[in-house]
């Protein structure tokens, strides 16, 4: 799928750019210091979550753009996708899912940290064969040059994102009451980023949708299922209770698309290919907000039993002393949350 | 999952929760913010095991009125259970009972021993010791005061029946298997205005039923806040409710109650009107002092709230229905809704996200489901809390039906009734001067939904009557097992049950006191520049009068008006009734605080014979409340703040 005039044009990008800076700021205005320093305690499952969102999620994208024979553009751009960190909007989901808030905070801002480092290593380790083709396809084209990813554009464009970022924390750090409403009114300016894309697009290219093959629509919403599907297991097998599995799983599945859009503008502006990458991010971004929003409904669902089990034994340690270890009668517990550490049905089993 | 215990009586049910939750939490007492005091269900009973062998060495029969005069607190829990455990019945009370009310219920009930809660009620009691002739023990419950001579500590009771239980006393056991169902579990008097209070007898039955109907699942990791008064049955079943289902009750006061929502994080909750009011009050505040921008997000969140609920509660069936409406309409408004739906979802989505959470979190954020009664919640606060997705649950009851007669549950949520009857009640609407029965009767379309009267009772939870008042249990409980309510209400098209107000003349305010129309009417009639008047006020904060003006009066003062309707709108006239009201009252104090009349209206016309008033000019109330529907509601919205 080839665009033969430009996707977005010098005013949308301009209008793009800056609801990316408010949404970045808004995510600052949500994070403290404490936050960053709280990764530390929660090492345990920030590390769970790290090598499900930088060692899972890649490697479903590089599988799905195999499996799906994606053309090189997409594939890169859905492997750039799979290696984005988590955004805030993971966080919402995350306390509606009755998933554990503090967890999805602490892997926010560790895999926004961690991004600098990891997000130019595993591009370049998983884009190779899809770079080539594409430099192979360029010189078949006539046209001279070969194609690289820009690494150290990547890495400035992270950094430039972090700006805004730090600023919220600032403003956080001296007026909560106004980091509140940069907050909110930034994950409303999600929404309106997503449908301002999208009718943008429509005006100009009316049959977007229409053109657009079924292999992007499988991978823009499957990156984001199989990343849920993933994280929710990996977190499972490796024995971490209830609360934190649905954090990592939605953590996982949702990344940071406003931060791919950046790179993309940022970073591949000159190349070729940055329509047709710009694309896949959208259609991702649309997606997975609508995806999210049922596997929320669903782990809310599901997960009603063990998180008033959970905050039961929260409120008990409040109020009767950080010792109390509530009995339940035989049976009351289901056997997996009976042996779960976390519920602290024994003193010794506690966290 | 099914957790609630069923018993036979409430002595039987005090046992099984211990033996089947033990160790949880059943009851816990604030210390301090962050410290709170919890007894065991075992531990709870034990103790409550004790206390009863004692209460049963120091002369207390089997079916024995005990008085139990006392706000919420552990120790009124405890003698609970040692009243019941000895087979006997309690006569509960507040702690702020007057002199006169406490010297009717001890000698009326036949009371010889009385829990009392604190060294202020001791002393009372001491003081009025020469009219209670009958009276022997007086027990007192608070641990930090010393019991006046002649009177018994708590503990010193108990200790009695810990010893007698270690030589093998076994009448506890005897008094527990003796109970039958049709006994009394107790006898609560209501505060009746004319004459005196009546004793209402409640039985085991009475109770047990209401276990098994309340529409509301609890489990063991269930906290429920207490804040209502525990001798008021309504809080009472609940928290028998609450122990039932393995829950724990945690006692709250007004002055903690912001603290300890954020701390207890209650899942359930008796409540009351004044609560959501004030509930409401506190919301809208912090909305006012936030950010413009926050405001304006709360606005469009509200706005978004509002019509998404509408749309569902008319796609689910729970839109208040009034009125017949044919199949064909319905369904094509319903296409309308879902369509509204689709648009609303994704914006509502995100509002509800962002925004309503978090004011449901400043309520108390993890609260399954409240009930509220004790009154009507006003219609505005009603819909304001379902609108940001707090769905109150309002239920309808009195004490004489132990309480609940109807409540609304989550799948049957209709906004401005009480909701479908619990099981194995029924409900009649009775035309009130000729009794005939206007629901359910095949005679009349839809067998009389949507048609007014009066509402009668029969079921489970009806009481026994009152005690040694054959006479006037007579007038109420009817043939058949019927029970007059004295409320006018009418069955919805979605059969929910819809109260209109009062068939008897009782004013309820929204603060639960309860006062007579007529004598204040009498007195302000009194007054040269008043013709006719009604006192109006039914579950509102204060009283107000609606009066018809003497014009002759006011001419000969120098008034210029031509007619009634004139003087309505002549402030001179307004202020002159403002101060003749204020003189009227005054004068004779006789009335309390609460029955002055704080807002009046002049209306532009007389009341006509047979029309407002009977022949015998007795005020036909609720024609006049019907036809004056406008006034008396600006009357009382005058001074509340809207949203």
């Amino acid at each position: 799928m080839e665009f033969d005039t430009q996707l977005l044009y010098a005013i949308d990008e301009a209008l793009l750019g800056i609801m990316i800076l408010i949404i970045m700021f808004g995510m600052g205005a949500s994070l403290t210091v404490d936050d960053f320093k709280a990764v530390a305690r929660r090492s345990r499952g920030v590390l769970i979550g790290f090598m499900s969102q930088f060692g899972a999620m890649p490697l479903v994208a590089l599988g799905l753009a195999i499996v799906l024979d994606l053309d090189p553009a997409f594939a890169i751009a859905l492997i750039l996708i799979g290696c984005l960190p988590g955004g805030t909007t993971s966080n919402m989901f995350t306390y509606f899912s009755r998933g554990s808030v503090a967890l999805s905070i602490s892997m926010t801002t560790a895999s926004t940290i961690m991004a600098l480092l990891m997000m130019p290593i595993l591009l370049s380790l998983y884009t190779t064969g899809f770079t080539q083709q594409l430099s192979e396809a360029l010189f078949a084209a006539g046209e001279a040059g070969e194609f690289v990813i820009p690494t150290k554009n990547i890495i400035i464009s992270l950094v430039l994102v972090l700006v805004p970022v730090a600023g919220g924390m600032v403003l956080r750090r001296f007026s909560p009451g106004w980091a509140k409403t940069a907050e909110d009114t930034a994950g409303f300016m999600a929404i309106i980023v997503i449908l301002f894309l999208l009718g943008t697009l429509f005006v100009r290219h009316g049959d977007i949708l229409i053109r657009t093959p079924w292999q992007l629509y499988v991978s823009a919403i499957g990156l984001g299922l199989a990343g849920f599907f993933f994280g929710f297991w990996v977190s499972r097998l490796l024995g971490l209770q209830p609360i934190f599995q649905r954090a990592i799983s939605l953590e996982t599945g949702i990344q940071n698309g406003p931060v791919s859009f950046a790179i993309i503008l940022l970073s591949f502006a000159d190349t070729p290919v940055r329509d047709q990458m710009l694309w896949l991010a959208i259609l991702y971004s649309a997606f997975i907000v609508m995806t999210s929003s049922f596997i929320t409904l669903y782990y809310r669902k599901k997960g009603k039993f063990d998180w008033e089990v959970y905050r039961n034994t929260v409120v008990h340690n409040r109020l009767f002393g950080e010792d109390y270890v509530t009995h339940y009668p035989e049976g009351f517990l289901p056997p997996r949350i009976a042996h779960d550490p976390s519920q602290g049905t024994s003193p010794s089993q506690k966290r | 999952m099914e957790s609630r215990i069923i018993a036979s009586n409430l002595a039987d049910l005090y046992k099984k929760a211990a033996d089947r939750y033990e160790s949880l939490p059943a009851f816990a007492t604030r210390v301090k913010a962050l410290e709170w005091d919890h007894v065991t269900f075992r531990d709870l009973y034990e103790e409550g095991r004790a206390l009863s062998a004692g209460l049963i060495e120091i002369g207390v029969e089997a079916r024995e009125h005990v008085g139990l005069f006392s706000d919420n607190r552990y120790e009124w829990m405890l003698a609970d259970y040692g009243i019941q455990l000895s087979g006997a019945v309690n006569t509960p009370r507040g702690a702020d009972v007057t002199d006169d009310e406490l010297i009717y219920i001890i000698n009326h009930a036949g009371i010889r021993v009385a829990f009392v809660e604190n060294d202020a009620l001791q002393k009372k009691i001491k003081r009025l010791w020469p009219e209670l002739p009958e009276l022997q023990e007086v027990i007192l419950m608070s641990p930090n005061s010393e019991p006046l001579e002649g009177f018994r500590a708590l503990r010193e009771v108990m200790a009695i029946g810990a010893l007698q239980l270690e030589k093998g006393d076994n009448r506890v056991d005897e008094r527990m298997k003796g109970i039958r169902p049709d006994d009394l579990f107790t006898l609560i008097y209501t505060s009746g205005t004319t004459g005196k209070p009546k004793g209402v007898m409640l039985t085991h039955s009475n109770m047990m039923s209401q276990m098994s109907v309340i529409p509301i699942e609890l489990a063991c990791t269930d906290r429920v806040l207490s804040i209502l008064p525990i001798w008021h049955i309504f809080e009472r079943v609940f928290e028998v409710y609450t122990i039932s289902c393995g829950a724990c009750n945690y006692y709250t006061s007004i002055r903690t109650l912001g603290e300890d929502l954020q701390n207890v994080e209650p899942t359930f909750m008796g409540s009351a009107p004044r609560l959501w009011e004030s509930l409401h009050q506190r919301i809208l505040d912090n909305v006012r002092a936030a950010h413009p921008v926050r405001r304006a997000l709360f606005h469009i969140a509200y706005f978004l709230g509002h019509y998404y609920q509408e749309s569902i509660f008319y796609i689910t069936d729970n839109d208040l229905q009034l009125k017949s409406e044919s199949r064909i309409k319905r369904t094509i408004f319903k296409v309308g809704h879902l369509i509204r739906l689709l648009i609303l979802v994704p914006w509502y989505g995100f509002f509800n996200a962002a925004v309503l959470e978090s004011v449901r979190k400043s309520a108390g954020g993890s609260i399954k489901a409240t009930v509220s009664g004790g009154g009507a919640l006003p219609i505005e606060i009603d819909k304001f809390f379902n609108y940001i997705g707090i769905p109150v649950l309002e239920g309808y009851g009195m004490t004489e039906t132990c309480p609940v007669i109807a409540v609304r549950t989550e799948d049957k949520l209709v906004n401005g009734t009480v909701g479908p009857l619990v099981p194995d009640t029924e409900v009649r609407i009775v035309d009130l001067e000729s009794e005939e029965i206007l629901f359910p009767n095949s005679k009349y379309p839809h067998e009389g939904r949507g048609m007014r009267g009066e509402i009668w009772v029969r079921g489970p939870q009806v009481m026994k009557g009152y005690y040694r008042e054959p006479e006037i249990t007579k007038t109420v409980l009817r043939e058949g097992g019927w029970l007059r309510t004295g409320d006018l209400g009418m069955m919805t098209f979605n059969d929910s049950l819809k109260i209109l107000g009062r068939s008897k003349s009782t004013i309820v305010l929204s603060n639960g006191e309860n006062l007579e129309p007529e004598p204040i009417e009498m007195q302000l009639r009194q007054s040269r520049y008043i013709e006719q008047c009604m006192v109006v006020g039914q579950d509102q904060k204060y009283v107000g009068a609606l009066i018809v003006p003497k014009l002759d009066a006011f001419v000969e003062d120098g008034v210029k008006a031509e007619n009634l309707q004139d003087l309505a709108e002549n402030d001179k006239a307004n202020r002159i009734i403002r101060d003749e009201i204020r003189q009227m009252m005054v004068r004779t104090g006789g009335f309390k605080r609460f029955e002055q009349v704080r807002e009046f209206r002049l209306l532009s016309k007389t009341f006509k014979v047979g029309d407002e008033v009977t022949n015998l000019f007795k005020l036909k109330r609720h024609v006049i409340e019907k036809k004056y529907e406008q006034t008396i509601k600006e009357m009382f919205t005058a001074k509340e703040i809207k949203v």
